[in-house]
């Protein structure tokens, strides 16, 4: 593997901020660490780069140990949630930055700037300062910063955070391109599950500073191997309750649902999750069309445009569907029944694991 | 019509306030300025003027002495507590930690000792453990203690807006540590350096107090205004005061020029401040 983390940890006082982290990541493989805030994961970022110090383990970068070396020695670059451009220097000068501490001659600069300027749409600004620029352009300008000197590796710590929805998803498309242009690993850190999904080779989800799970992005999305991850990625309707020995699972909000054949005894309790596009509604009356039926009224209708959201009520809980408006609409008030296929749900044990 | 009328008062009420202010601030100064330039030096109104008493000051060696004296005095206590301020200022915003608070305090106790104890302590403590003389070297050292805490708080009011993961951004693109300082950190924070070396220079400059006991035989502006006192207030104590007063005047107009154009500007401006 080009970069590899063995039983990397990370201690704050008596907190474990990261915690025995082993990863492999590939030559020119876009990584994602996904998590919520406080999980590990700038830290994680930050132990890579040489910004931090593990307490334990070992990075290797390209077959070199690197735990030792500072920042400035280990060739990798990085992308900040603050842009961290130099207040003080030009927009050329910013670029210019990392080739000059690489002392590289002028002509060849001149030439590697003019490169990134280019890829990065960036032509017209290199005299401004970075509080002459918009936040969109900054963006860039760090990314620019970032790619402009051929790193190793490049890690980016929540880029888009500080962007708006229509440019973050533009700029989406385009850090990956230039990713796989380059060839080289992005280590992309997010808690902005959308980000990691449409980016991503694989994505590591980070949660109190362990990897939960390693895995590429459609079996992070289709087949989470923790509650947790069935939880925090995608969003999902969640039923808890205690197993038959007839392979049912009866729900504490008071379902009855037929669960897939698991190693789990009977009598044990269990949870499980659907997503909110696997449940299918259909009117009252009309033959359900998953196994899993559960009669419920739709309680708010809120509109996203090419789908829409419904909140329905089912006994005295609420349940979350999401359906595509070209199929039917519903209105709020309407009694529907609501849908779906033991195939369709992701099956937990007590401690959040899925049974093997 | 009543509401005009206290409009109107309150405005020229606020502004009489302000002449008076600014009368009681400067009226001492302008009257030895006038002095200064004055034949009838001890009560110049009407002033008759004439430069001569700025003739016999710089023709008086004594003064020239004591003007490179303290020029030296303070050139090299306010490098000196500059210096160390910064040190300390950087040392204590980056790896103090939780104990910032007690370092602070211990940095600023200075301040708190009166100048002319601040003087005798160092005379004995220069001389017996030190074995320094009394000289221009012994009196900067005294200087700068005291110089230090204030220079400190000068510069940590300015660094304290500084961020300091721009020091992150430019290790992790190739500078050492040492780079990163001249290249980003020293170009950001230099504001609040040099205005804590002129604050610190104009304080050993004018000092009495400390350097009267350290300086010996030494002379020193203050110290020799001070010893001419002893013969009454000469036409020349007016040329050297107003002298003096120019300098800082002229510098402090400097100053302001530079800000004005935006040559100079103190503090570092979070960079998305301004971002449209």
């Amino acid at each position: 593997m080009y970069i590899t983390l063995d039983g990397v940890s990370r201690q704050y006082g008596d907190i474990w901020a990261v915690d025995r982290v082993n990863m492999g990541i590939g030559q020119s493989e876009f990584v994602s660490l996904l998590g919520p805030s406080g999980s590990g994961k700038t830290t994680l970022l930050r132990i890579i780069a040489g910004l931090e110090k593990p307490t334990t383990g070992r990075v290797l970068i390209d077959g070199v140990d690197v735990t030792d070396l500072p920042p400035h020695r280990r060739g990798v670059a990085m992308v900040f949630q603050e842009f961290l451009l130099f207040p003080h220097r030009t927009v050329y000068e910013n670029l210019a930055f990392p080739l000059r501490m690489l002392k590289l001659p002028k002509a060849e600069i001149e030439e590697r700037v003019a490169w990134v300027v280019g890829i990065l749409s960036l032509a017209g600004l290199e005299k401004r300062y970075p509080n002459q620029l918009s936040g969109g352009q900054q963006q860039r300008v760090a990314l620019g910063r970032g790619l402009v000197g051929r790193p190793k590796a490049l890690l980016l710590d929540e880029p888009l955070a500080n962007l708006d929805r229509e440019l973050r998803q533009e700029m989406e498309v385009e850090i990956r391109r230039h990713q796989i242009a380059l060839g080289i690993p992005f280590i992309y850190v997010t808690h902005n599950q959308e980000e990691a999904l449409s980016m991503s080779d694989r994505i590591a989800v980070v949660r109190r500073g362990r990897i939960e799970d390693f895995a590429p992005r459609t079996q992070i999305y289709d087949t989470p191997r923790t509650a947790f991850i069935a939880q925090f990625v995608g969003r999902s309707n969640r039923f808890e309750g205690t197993l038959d020995g007839a392979g049912m699972l009866a729900s504490d909000c008071g379902a009855r649902l037929a669960v897939p054949a698991a190693g789990l005894a009977a009598g044990s309790r269990a949870m499980l999750f659907v997503k909110n596009e696997k449940l299918r509604l259909d009117p009252a009356g009309a033959t359900p069309a998953g196994a899993n039926s559960l009669a419920c009224t739709v309680k708010d209708v809120i509109l996203r445009g090419a789908y829409a959201d419904y909140i329905l009520a089912f006994g005295n809980r609420e349940l979350n569907a999401s359906r595509p408006r070209s199929e039917r609409a519903f209105l709020a008030g309407e009694a529907v029944t609501a849908s779906f296929d033991a195939a369709d749900m992701d099956l937990f044990d007590a401690d959040g694991e899925r049974p093997s | 019509m009543a509401r005009r009328l206290t409009r109107f008062l309150s405005k020229y009420a606020l502004l009489a306030t302000l002449a008076i202010s600014y009368l009681f601030l400067y009226l001492p100064i302008v009257h030895i300025g006038l002095g200064a330039f004055a034949k009838n030096h001890a009560f110049p109104y009407p002033p008759r003027w004439t430069l001569d008493t700025f003739g016999r000051l710089f023709a008086n060696s004594l003064y020239q002495n004591a003007f490179a004296n303290s020029l030296i005095l303070g050139v090299g206590a306010g490098a000196l507590s500059t210096l160390l301020a910064a040190a300390a200022t950087l040392g204590l915003m980056r790896h103090a930690g939780r104990r910032t608070g007690l370092y602070l305090v211990l940095f600023v106790a200075p301040l708190f000792v009166a100048e002319v104890l601040l003087g005798i302590a160092s005379l004995i403590f220069n001389g017996l453990f030190l074995e320094l003389q009394g000289n221009l070297v012994s009196a900067i050292l005294a200087n700068a203690v005291h110089c230090f805490s204030y220079a400190l708080l000068i510069m940590a009011t300015q660094l304290y807006r500084y961020d300091w993961r721009l020091d992150d951004a430019a290790m992790v693109f190739g500078a050492s540590p040492t780079r990163t300082f001249f290249e980003v950190t020293l170009p950001l924070i230099w504001p609040g350096l040099l205005g804590a070396f002129i604050v610190t220079f104009i304080m050993a400059f004018n000092n009495l107090e400390i350097s009267f006991y350290l300086l010996g035989a030494t002379p020193t502006l203050p110290s020799v205004a001070w010893g001419a006192l002893r013969y009454g207030v000469k036409p020349e104590l007016y040329a050297l005061a107003t002298a003096v007063n120019l300098v800082v005047v002229v510098g402090l107009a400097v100053m302001f020029v530079l800000m004005l154009t935006g040559k100079v500007a103190f503090g570092h401006r979070p960079e998305r401040e301004r971002a449209v």
